[in-house]
């Protein structure tokens, strides 16, 4: 499969917000994303997890090292890149249906054709009955669910989504990482997705980076070979394949933790 | 008493027993001015060249009326119509400062408040001119454009820009960074961004900056139309100082005081109340 995002040699520091210090966030950093393919990221906090998704949604400038979709320098945002943020990040003054529709609007798609694609998401992610309530109004895993199907129904070609379920309770957590899998399989959308959650990392993803500790390196690339239909926790948790997986990116993690602790 | 009490009770129903106990107790400071006013024109405490009878302050809203032709001279700013002429041009220079300087304060707050090289450009200038209070530029005013409409405007115009455009700036600093950029990677424009995103999330507070800028421009009228002015309510209470007509100096008072608690109360206020309805349960900036 062709690779659809590719990173190269990537490095970059950026000024401290407070004290003005320079931080080196990312060091040489070499990865890719073949098409289709849901990838993880997992890290120490403070590795540089967001710099990169932020450099690959055209957010953030960088000047050393290259990022590019489909060969094409990454430059700035694109509709191409949807973002699932890590904080709420629909808008609060709009209702879910047009918090929802926000990127076909943005795309001037007229309303008929709008109205029916924002149904169909509203349905894929289960928000059926909430089309007008505003998100103060929802809860926190309905936000979410809100958030995901607003990137979806912009259609980009790659899906980055940066924590997203980290402000969610466990059990809606659990539900919201078996319907991000059910999209992928019916989606088929090319993901990155970064936690610092390592059994939502082995569960979510066909591979998974784990980070290194500040500045952030990729430190290994763990495969798990299990096919998306088959991935449900009441099955994953008992299928040693997720658990050795799950147990050898803990072990990275927890050497990378502690030599960001030491 | 059975009847008091059902009348009581009705009223009490009808408007709220919390908003009639806010007026009672609101209008207790008011009773007690006017009695001891009251009671001044009977006792003699003070002569009325100082404070003179409600009577005659009264009366001196349609002596200087008298003269008035008819509507159309009302609404010609006549000479004659001395009263409603004084009242309709302090209104119109606050209208007209209303439309120029609340677009582009709010506009220029906005352009600012996105974007740190613009807001590093023109916040110190900005601060510069807030700090110099609306009514210090007066006589610097009366140097550049004289004695008249011209000045009286600028100096409104003055407090009211500044004062929007540092309002607008901050209101727009408060959303968050992260609706902007989720606008940005759905392919939104920078104007997109503006009409989506910070308009909206800067509703609010802006509202409440149109209602206090309003308020200060009023205060700086008045004063600006007694140094700078040839016409208007802040003219005719000094000039009629100069003459000793202390009754239209009270008229005067009374009047700019009336009109700003009515605009205040009737269209500011619920305005503000409005956008907070519509948008603060669904957005509030903190």
């Amino acid at each position: 499969m062709p690779a659809k995002l590719v990173v190269t040699d990537l490095t970059h520091h950026y000024p401290d917000e407070y004290t003005g210090e320079s931080v080196h966030a990312l060091e040489k950093i070499n990865l890719e994303v073949n098409e289709g393919e849901l990838v993880t990221v997992v890290g120490p906090s403070g590795c540089g997890k967001s710099t990169l998704l932020n450099i690959l949604a055209g957010l953030l400038p960088y000047r050393e090292g290259n990022a590019s979709m489909d060969g094409v320098k990454i430059q700035g945002p694109s509709s191409e890149r949807g973002v699932v943020f890590q904080e709420q990040a629909i808008l609060p003054w709009r209702s879910v249906a047009k918090n929802i529709g926000h990127g076909l609007e943005l795309k001037g798609v007229p309303r008929g054709e709008r109205e029916k694609r924002v149904s169909e998401f509203i349905k894929l992610v289960g928000l059926v009955g909430f089309e007008d309530k505003f998100p103060h109004e929802l809860s926190g895993g309905m936000k979410q669910r809100c958030a995901v199907a607003r990137t979806l129904c912009a259609d980009p070609a790659v899906m980055l989504m940066d924590e997203p379920f980290a402000a969610v309770d466990a059990q809606t957590r659990i539900t919201l990482q078996e319907e991000l899998n059910r999209i992928a399989i019916a989606t088929k959308k090319t993901i990155l997705f970064i936690t610092h959650s390592v059994d939502e990392a082995a569960f979510l993803g066909d591979r998974c980076f784990v980070f290194t500790a500040r500045p952030g390196r990729l430190r290994e690339i763990v495969n798990i070979d299990i096919p998306r239909e088959k991935r449900i926790w009441a099955d994953m948790n008992n299928d040693p394949r997720f658990i050795e997986a799950r147990d050898k990116i803990m072990r990275l993690v927890r050497e990378e933790v502690l030599v960001s602790n030491a | 008493m059975n009847i008091l009490q059902s009348i009581s009770i009705g009223v009490q129903r009808r408007f709220g027993r919390q908003r009639l106990r806010k007026i009672f107790l609101g209008s207790i400071p008011f009773a007690v001015i006017i009695f001891a006013w009251f009671m001044n024109g009977y006792m003699g405490w003070f002569p009325p060249v100082f404070i003179p009878p409600i009577g005659e302050v009264w009366a001196s809203f349609f002596l200087l009326q008298e003269d008035c032709p008819g509507i159309g001279a009302i609404v010609a700013l006549d000479q004659r119509c001395l009263m409603s002429t004084h009242i309709l041009s302090s209104l119109s220079r606050v209208i007209l400062a209303a439309v120029i300087g609340l677009p582009a304060g709010i506009a220029l707050g906005i352009v600012a408040g996105m974007s740190r090289p613009i807001s590093k450009f023109l916040e110190p200038i900005g601060i510069f001119a807030n700090s110099i209070s609306g009514i210090a530029w007066i006589p610097l005013a009366i140097v550049w454009f004289g004695v008249g409409w011209k000045t009286t405007l600028f100096i409104l115009l003055n407090t009211i820009f500044w004062l929007l455009f540092f309002n607008s700036m901050m209101c727009v600093r408060t959303v968050s960074r992260v609706y902007e950029q989720s606008v940005l990677t759905m392919g939104g424009s920078r104007w997109a961004v503006i009409r989506d995103v910070f308009l909206p999330g800067a509703m609010p507070s802006i509202i409440t900056g149109i209602r206090l800028a309003l308020g200060f421009g009023w205060r700086a009228l008045i004063a600006a139309e007694m140094v700078g002015g040839d016409s208007g309510l802040g003219f005719m209470i000094f000039s009629s100082a100069a003459e000793f007509r202390m009754e239209e100096v009270f008229l005067g008072v009374i009047i700019i005081s009336l009109i700003f608690l009515a605009t205040d109360r009737y269209l500011l206020a619920p305005l503000e109340k409005w956008t907070i309805l519509r948008w603060g349960l669904i957005w509030k900036p903190t």
